[in-house]
């Protein structure tokens, strides 16, 4: 299958999400369904006297969030399967409780790449998250797997 | 200068590792009895990395780091020593259908030197394209002993080097950092930089080494 598509499509946003605020009690579910025993993210008087002054989300917190369209509506196929190819992830500023996030979903990139079992085709899905207060506070790359 | 060299492996700017380079060199500081590697080539999948400058981390390290690149073509993957701009304006590294024998001859005439890797791998290795397609011309040396190849991969690869006369060299392939050095290349002559690997690796005086610990089969005296 020859690998074209229109390159144009690259970096439009296929979704904006605005989410609820952020509540400590997600926070600390969420840390406890991990087994989190860092207490940065477990206990809100001991997370206080660490570097962020007060309780924040691990790192991860923020793949739980999900878009209102997980994948653009004219997504590229190159193949007749696709199966997830996994994600990347970059922290920035912590998540704390109140925050209000956002998130931008973008087709980042796509290419080609042949391996044991021939060609694939990587979609890469960009969500950038900021908070109430324009700061970044992740970038996650998911990865699409076709062939 | 250097003369036991792992040829083969990918730092976090390929899009398959997450191994920063610093990284590999620590595991490597600390392996040093196991693993006595000397240096390091990047070969970043698709692309050449024209803008990293490890030396700060070669004499912090005391190894020699270079960079060259997999890319990939019809008769499966290929290492390209000694990239220059030349080659950059010539081929798009980033397709995956360049054309192997054109790579082979125009590489080697601008100044470097591109050699198969894990011939024995299906699809991407050279010796399943060999079955059905002419064998190239001007290949001076494959990868024979990969450390990402399969139970059987390596050991198809002695056939395809008797057949052809090529040179054998070895590489870890590592993506993750636990995985460099394991297996990599011990050169006669001590290499300092790009042009010295990319002349030794035509002109031969290496082999491949095979740094994986090989561990006893736990006996059952029940």
């Amino acid at each position: 299958m020859a690998f074209d598509f229109d390159r144009s499509i690259l970096g439009q946003v296929f979704d904006e999400t605005d989410f609820p605020p952020i509540t400590k009690d997600d926070i600390l579910k969420f840390a406890e369904a991990l087994g989190e025993t860092n207490p940065l993210y477990t206990d809100e008087e001991a997370a206080a006297q660490g570097p962020y002054g007060g309780l924040v989300a691990p790192p991860t917190f923020v793949t739980r969030l999900r878009p209102q369209k997980m994948t653009p509506e004219h997504m590229p196929r190159f193949g007749k399967v696709g199966f997830d190819g996994g994600r990347d992830l970059e922290s920035f500023t912590p998540v704390r409780p109140g925050d209000v996030l956002k998130m931008v979903s973008t087709i980042h990139d796509i290419y080609e790449k042949t391996g044991r079992s021939g060609s694939m085709y990587f979609i890469v899905l960009r969500n950038e998250i900021t908070n109430q207060n324009g700061e970044k506070v992740a970038v996650v790359d998911h990865r699409i797997v076709q062939r | 200068m250097a003369r036991m060299i792992d040829l083969h492996l990918h730092s976090e700017l390929s899009d398959d590792s997450r191994a920063p380079v610093e990284a590999y060199l620590k595991w490597l500081a600390r392996k040093r009895d196991e693993r006595p590697l000397d240096g390091i080539v990047l070969t970043e999948h698709r692309q050449f990395d024209s803008h990293s400058d490890y030396r700060q981390l070669e004499d912090k390290y005391g190894m020699l780091i270079l960079k060259a690149s997999e890319v990939e073509t019809e008769y499966g993957h290929v290492l390209v020593y000694g990239v220059n701009d030349d080659m950059l304006k010539r081929f798009d590294f980033s397709n995956v259908r360049l054309r192997a024998q054109e790579l082979i001859d125009e590489v080697a005439g601008m100044g470097g030197v591109a050699m198969p890797c894990h011939p024995g791998r299906p699809t991407i290795g050279l010796i399943e394209h060999y079955e059905h397609r002419p064998p190239l011309e001007g290949v001076v040396g494959v990868e024979a002993l990969n450390g990402g190849s399969k139970k059987g991969e390596n050991e198809r690869v002695a056939e395809l080097i008797d057949s052809y006369g090529y040179h054998a060299f070895g590489g870890s392939d590592a993506h993750l950092v636990s995985f460099v050095g394991i297996c990599a290349t011990e050169f006669e002559k001590n290499i300092t930089n790009t042009e010295e690997l990319v002349d030794a690796l035509r002109t031969g005086g290496y082999r491949p080494v095979d740094f994986r610990v090989r561990r006893t089969p736990v006996q059952n005296n029940a």
